[in-house]
């Protein structure tokens, strides 16, 4: 199993830093996501790994070895491409032979391997097709052969799954991952799509204008985010602006709405930043007026906006007095407790908010 | 030099074939020009301009220019009204027969107006076909003077031949013109002509200029035709005659220079008027509402227009047949007796079996010259971001808007007292002239594969282990294959028929080509005319062979090639 480090890579793309001073360490044998929203540069990166992309700063490391003038055939990377880009000439036995053709592979090895990648992602009866006779999903999963039967130190999946329909993307997420964990290969996974990362993932690198913004697993990225954006592009959050009132065991904020208590705060603030407090929607308790309001922390009152059901949950904005709209989610819904129009009192508890700092760290 | 490489991403061997192909549009493209430009400015006394005060002054050259130019606007407009019905008759309905009815439309393209100029003399010459029949019939009781001083015939033929040109180019601005953008003038209330005049027309007219130029340039520039029709007053007759002494006369150059001045001006114009950006057209609505169904009625309208055309644009290259069958054809309707002993003449007589031969060599030694050019140049174009590169485009590009003559001309002027002279060995230009000139048809065929061919499966290739020449070889030309070999059969194919090259360069009888070989034959009085036509007529098979090939490589986008 190999390890990929990027040591303060950038690459210039016409006129803007596509990557910049981007450093990263991906173990070996996990299954490593690039996230962030379209033109953050996890794509350059991930070119750059393949070699397709000469950095034209820093270095690209695999298992400590320097990759800096190594052609991307000589590099042992498997890409599995957005659009699949299965050759249109060749069957897709032939599709998935040729990197073992470039490696000179016994015709007996080769016949071995192929099978068993096509097995792998369930092609074996379609070897004799060609490109343009299979499904989407079909050319994607030979698309993950032909890069998996290689056996490379490394495999690349630039948005895989982007093409498909979102039923069988939910599917394939789990076969990958199950590949994954039997082949035991190190990966490098490309997307915009946080569900996708949030379920797939061991580590996650948020990304943003060439940079990361923040490494961690799934769980570290969703419950402590350190910045607004991350906390906004992983799933969703309410941003209440505010300034810091008192930092000691709870950090207090005065926002537009009142004091807001919080028991999570990033590193390192002190007394008067601009801060945001972060309310996850589903910690967000709606308390309907006519009930006697317990003794409980941060209850701010509002109007009911809007009310959407979505079947296994029911999403409930609220404006609050100062003009603030809150989202609050109830899952597995009661029946409906408040009407558009209804005043209600939200609830968060001090463990449920996070403090993160308003300005951006590297803007 | 090696952070140069790396910059733009070449590889040594990347770097050797630039180098190469910008070592090739100098020596043969822009030193030429610059020769032929500083001798029309530039007398043993420095820079003068006058040549074209002689030029401008003397009756006899401008009324050959405007002759020249007449033709041009003249062949342009004719098949403008040839092809807009036909154009809307083809693209908006739907009836039974179309491809076919298609096929016959474009099948003019195919016969070199070269050749159908011999049988327009054998019918419509003073006492020849046509006119016997009338008078058997009748109708006039003079022979009636079809083709005057030469004019009508050189307009006649090359409207027949270029039709198909407008047309291809008509059909495919047409088809792009979104029927919701139609509908919506209607809806508003434009319908008819009015509607065609508002909102068609004003969307086809870059594809109209892109035909329109071709057209113009093709026929302000036609050398073959007027040589053979015996019409001298235009300027690229006087041209040619030039050649001969243009040390003792430099008229030659600065009529070059003309011709080179009005076809950058006619080119300046039409962009002008095109506005430079073609227009983007929105997402297509429901494209099945662009052709409907015709009436029984409108169907055997079409036909009937159809056919005609076909018929009337037939006819010189019919005469060329039955030429090339008569055992003797004089003074009759149609020949008294036939023979085939012509065909058998062609491959047993020394000045035609020489230029068959010598055809064959040439045109095949330009091929492959085009196709490493083309895939080349295609290459650096679509694949890689070389510094120049939009010059380097141009330089691929010109030959479409040079005429041949010119470049013609221009070899056997700069290359002249060189070890490449055209007087003392004309192969080496006659093949690099038949490469420059149809390179544009090749690049643009290869281009339009590359762009076809997502970079990404190249990138897929190499990243499952492929150096960059195997992924070539395995990957990028088996997926660019049919565009190449398309590319290829056209080179070929229009080479053989090359007419301005070969006449103006080739200068011995042993170097004859086809081409010339039939022009020289032409003015032998015996049996020339009919051996000519019977090798005119193996050309032509010759030609729809290899454009039926081609056509079918291509599929559809076969009008692509003949677009500015």
């Amino acid at each position: 199993m190999v390890s990929v480090k990027f040591d303060r890579v950038a690459k210039i793309l016409g006129q803007s830093r596509a990557v910049d001073g981007l450093s990263l360490e991906i173990k070996p044998g996990e299954l490593f996501f690039l996230l962030g929203p379209s033109g953050c540069g996890k794509t350059t990166a991930l070119r750059l790994a393949a070699g397709f992309y000469v950095p034209d700063e820093g270095k690209i490391f695999f298992n400590g070895r320097d990759q800096s003038g190594i052609a991307p055939h000589k590099r042992n990377t498997g890409m599995v491409f957005q659009n699949y880009v299965l050759w249109p000439h060749m069957d897709v036995w032939n599709n998935v032979a040729y990197g073992l053709k470039m490696r000179r592979v016994s015709e007996e090895e080769k016949k071995k391997r192929i099978g068993l990648a096509l097995k792998t992602v369930q092609m074996e009866a379609y070897a004799e097709r060609l490109p343009n006779q299979l499904s989407g999903g079909q050319q994607q999963r030979v698309a993950l052969a032909r890069a998996l039967v290689i056996e490379p130190d490394v495999i690349l999946l630039d948005e895989p799954l982007s093409n498909l329909d979102a039923k069988l993307r939910i599917e394939m997420r789990a076969q990958i991952k199950e590949i994954h964990q039997k082949i035991a290969r190190t990966m490098i996974y490309v997307t915009h799509d946080q569900a996708e990362a949030l379920s797939m993932a061991d580590r996650i690198a948020v990304m943003r204008q060439g940079h990361i913004v923040q490494v961690g697993t799934p769980r570290q990225l969703y419950t402590r985010p350190e910045s607004a954006f991350v906390a906004e592009f992983i799933g969703r959050t309410n941003l209440l602006p505010g300034r810091i009132e008192e930092c000691a065991d709870l950090l207090t904020v005065r926002t537009q709405v009142g004091l807001i208590g919080a028991s999570n705060g990033v590193n390192g603030m002190a007394k008067g930043d601009l801060v945001f407090c972060s309310v996850r929607p589903e910690s967000v308790r709606l308390l309907v007026s006519e009930e006697p309001p317990p003794k409980l922390t941060n209850q701010l009152t509002g109007e009911v906006q809007n009310i959407m059901y979505l079947g296994d949950s029911e999403q409930y904005s609220v404006r609050l007095a100062d003009g603030t709209l809150v989202r609050a989610v109830e899952y597995n819904p009661a029946p409906r407790r408040a009407e558009v129009g209804d005043c209600v009192v939200v609830q968060v508890d001090a463990r449920d908010v996070m403090v993160l700092p308003r300005e951006e760290p590297g803007d | 030099m090696t952070s140069w490489l790396k910059r733009y991403d070449l590889s040594p061997a990347n770097a050797g074939f630039l180098l190469l192909l910008w070592c090739f549009f100098i020596a043969f493209m822009l030193y030429p020009l610059t020769y032929v430009f500083s001798n029309a400015f530039f007398t043993d006394k420095g820079f003068s301009l006058i040549f074209f005060k002689l030029m401008l002054s003397s009756p006899d050259y401008t009324v050959i220019l405007a002759n020249s130019i007449n033709v041009g606007l003249v062949v342009t407009l004719l098949t403008t009204l040839l092809s807009v019905p036909l154009v809307f008759l083809f693209v908006r309905y739907e009836f039974a027969g179309k491809g076919l009815l298609n096929g016959l439309i474009l099948i003019p393209l195919v016969l070199p107006p070269f050749v159908g100029a011999i049988g327009m003399r054998q019918l419509l010459a003073r006492f020849g076909s046509i006119n016997l029949l009338l008078l058997y019939l009748g109708v006039t009781d003079q022979p009636i003077d079809w083709l005057g001083a030469g004019f009508a015939g050189v307009v006649l033929l090359e409207t027949l031949h270029l039709y198909p040109v407008m047309y291809l180019n008509l059909a495919a601005a047409l088809a792009n013109v979104d029927p919701n953008l139609e509908e919506a003038g209607r809806n508003l209330g434009a319908s008819g002509f009015k509607l065609f005049r508002t909102v068609t027309f004003p969307l086809m007219l870059p594809g109209y200029f892109a035909g329109a130029i071709i057209v113009f340039i093709w026929a302000f520039t036609e050398l073959g035709t007027p040589l053979i029709l015996g019409y001298r007053e235009l300027i690229a007759v006087q041209i040619f005659n030039m050649v001969t002494d243009l040390h003792q006369n430099p008229m030659g150059y600065a009529l070059v220079v003309a011709v080179i001045v009005l076809t950058l001006l006619f080119f300046y114009v039409s962009k002008r008027l095109i506005g430079n950006k073609g227009y983007e057209m929105m997402g297509r609505g429901h494209l099945a509402s662009a052709a409907r169904p015709a009436s029984a009625f409108l169907t055997v309208v079409i036909y009937a227009v159809v056919m005609a055309i076909s018929a009337v644009s037939l006819i010189p290259h019919l005469g060329v047949f039955f030429t090339s069958i008569a055992s003797r054809w004089f003074l009759s309707v149609l020949p008294g007796e036939y023979t085939f002993k012509f065909y058998r003449e062609v491959f047993s007589h020394d000045i035609t079996l020489l230029s068959i031969k010598n055809s064959l060599f040439f045109s095949a030694l330009s091929t492959m010259i085009d196709v490493v050019l083309g895939v080349t140049t295609a290459y650096f174009l679509t694949r890689k971001r070389v510094p120049g590169r939009d010059v380097l485009d141009a330089f691929a590009m010109l030959p479409l808007a040079l005429p041949g003559l010119v470049m013609a001309f221009g070899y056997v002027a700069a290359f002249s007292a060189t070890p490449l002279d055209a007087r003392i060995n004309p192969v080496p230009l006659l093949v690099v002239a038949y490469a420059v000139r149809r390179l544009p048809y090749m690049v643009r065929a290869v281009c339009a594969g590359f762009q076809q061919t997502s970079v990404a499966l190249e990138e897929a290739a190499m990243n499952l282990g492929a150096s960059p020449m195997k992924t070539l070889f395995q990957i990028t030309f088996p997926l660019v294959f049919a565009n190449l070999v398309a590319g290829a059969v056209l080179c070929f194919s229009f080479a053989m028929l090359e007419v301005s090259d070969s006449l103006i360069l080739a200068l011995k009888q042993q170097d004859y080509p086809i081409t010339k070989a039939i022009y020289a034959l032409l003015g032998r009085i015996a049996d020339g005319p009919y051996i000519a036509s019977a090798m005119g007529m193996l050309g032509l098979v010759l030609l729809a062979v290899s454009l039926f090939v081609a056509s079918r490589f291509f599929g559809r986008r076969m009008g692509e090639l003949f677009r500015a």
